[in-house]
């Protein structure tokens, strides 16, 4: 793994290098996902999670099981949170990474039962 | 291209993700307290309205009242429940808490609390009407009343040797019983020897 890099911090959208892509995985009761992957800027591996939580838009009510929410699609926005700390990241910030921010994909549900 | 707004979503997603229990216990207290005040509904609608007051109506009128009041009740239940949606937002609503996903989550649910509390006005200012008019319906509706009708006087049924009569009470004294009859005519003596029996009725 890679060391981590004290860059500035700086809120800023980075694009991921292709060759160094983010994993997305849903969790077995198919409430969560994890992203997972080193943060474009500082290098850092970092972990995001996306939960399912309140507020959200109407759904049909009666449909199957609640404990496990239709599949998650299109991108997700990760922010860095490696938890190093970085020069200039101002106290009051509720950032605790590098600042950097970047869209994450989510996979087609391939594995599993179908949506 | 840095567009914040997309960070700052995903940084509330991150933060409602801690806050999932503290959220759905905030909900079920503003829930709990709405709920709890529908009680009072019952007592607007119904004890308010009690039951003697409709007891000497004519049936018609009798069952319109009735009819506002369960139509008011259901406006007004409606219109609370509304207004506890609303404040406290719709119960079993979940997504997922990604920046995006969040942020049309938001975008759409500032729509439909507007909606709602649009409706929960409507329904409330409609039940509260069909309560003003259910209560106004008691008022005009002449009661119907035996003590206090006109043409229901105290009739008396006469029965004598020779058959039976039947009239207003006019007099009786020592030697007859005076009736005038229902339909009009002239007043009736019967001599008080004849007299078998004067019973009250309410109609001949
Ligand atoms: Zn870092
Ligand atoms: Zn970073």
């Amino acid at each position: 793994m890679p060391d981590h890099v004290p860059t500035e911090f700086r809120e800023q959208e980075v694009t991921v290098d292709p060759e160094e892509p983010f994993t997305v995985a849903r969790s077995e009761d198919g409430r969560w996902y994890t992203v997972t992957g080193l943060c474009p800027t500082c290098r850092a591996a970092t972990v995001f999670r996306v939960a399912y939580g309140v507020l959200g838009p109407p759904k049909r009510l009666w449909r199957r099981d609640r404990s496990e929410p239709e599949p998650l699609t299109g991108c997700i926005p990760v922010y860095c949170a490696c938890g190093y700390p970085h020069p200039e990241r101002p106290p009051e910030s509720p950032d605790s990474g590098c600042g950097a921010f970047w869209d994450v994909p989510v996979p087609p549900p391939v594995h599993g039962a179908a949506s | 291209m840095t567009d914040l707004a997309r960070k700052r979503f995903a940084q509330l997603g991150q933060q409602l993700q801690y806050d999932q229990l503290g959220a759905v216990r905030r909900q079920a207290e503003g829930w709990r307290n709405g709920l709890t005040g529908l009680t009072g509904l019952v007592g607007v609608v119904f004890v308010l309205k009690g039951r003697e007051s409709v007891a000497g109506m004519p049936g018609a009128w009798r069952w319109t009242t009735a009819l506002l009041l369960v139509l008011a009740f259901v406006l007004l239940l409606s219109g609370a429940l509304g207004a506890v949606r609303a404040a406290h937002g719709p119960l079993g609503r979940q997504t997922w808490l990604s920046g995006d996903r969040l942020l049309a989550a938001v975008l759409d649910e500032v729509v439909r609390t507007q909606a709602a509390l649009i409706r929960a006005r409507r329904l409330s200012v409609a039940g509260l009407c069909a309560i003003v008019a259910a209560i106004a319906v008691s008022w005009l509706v002449p009661v119907d009343d035996p003590a206090n009708s006109r043409e229901g006087g105290p009739y008396v049924l006469v029965t004598t040797a020779g058959g039976v009569r039947c009239g207003e009470l006019v007099m009786s004294d020592a030697t007859a019983v005076t009736i005038k009859p229902a339909k009009g005519g002239e007043y009736r003596s019967i001599p008080i020897g004849t007299v078998r029996s004067v019973t009250p009725t309410r109609r001949c």
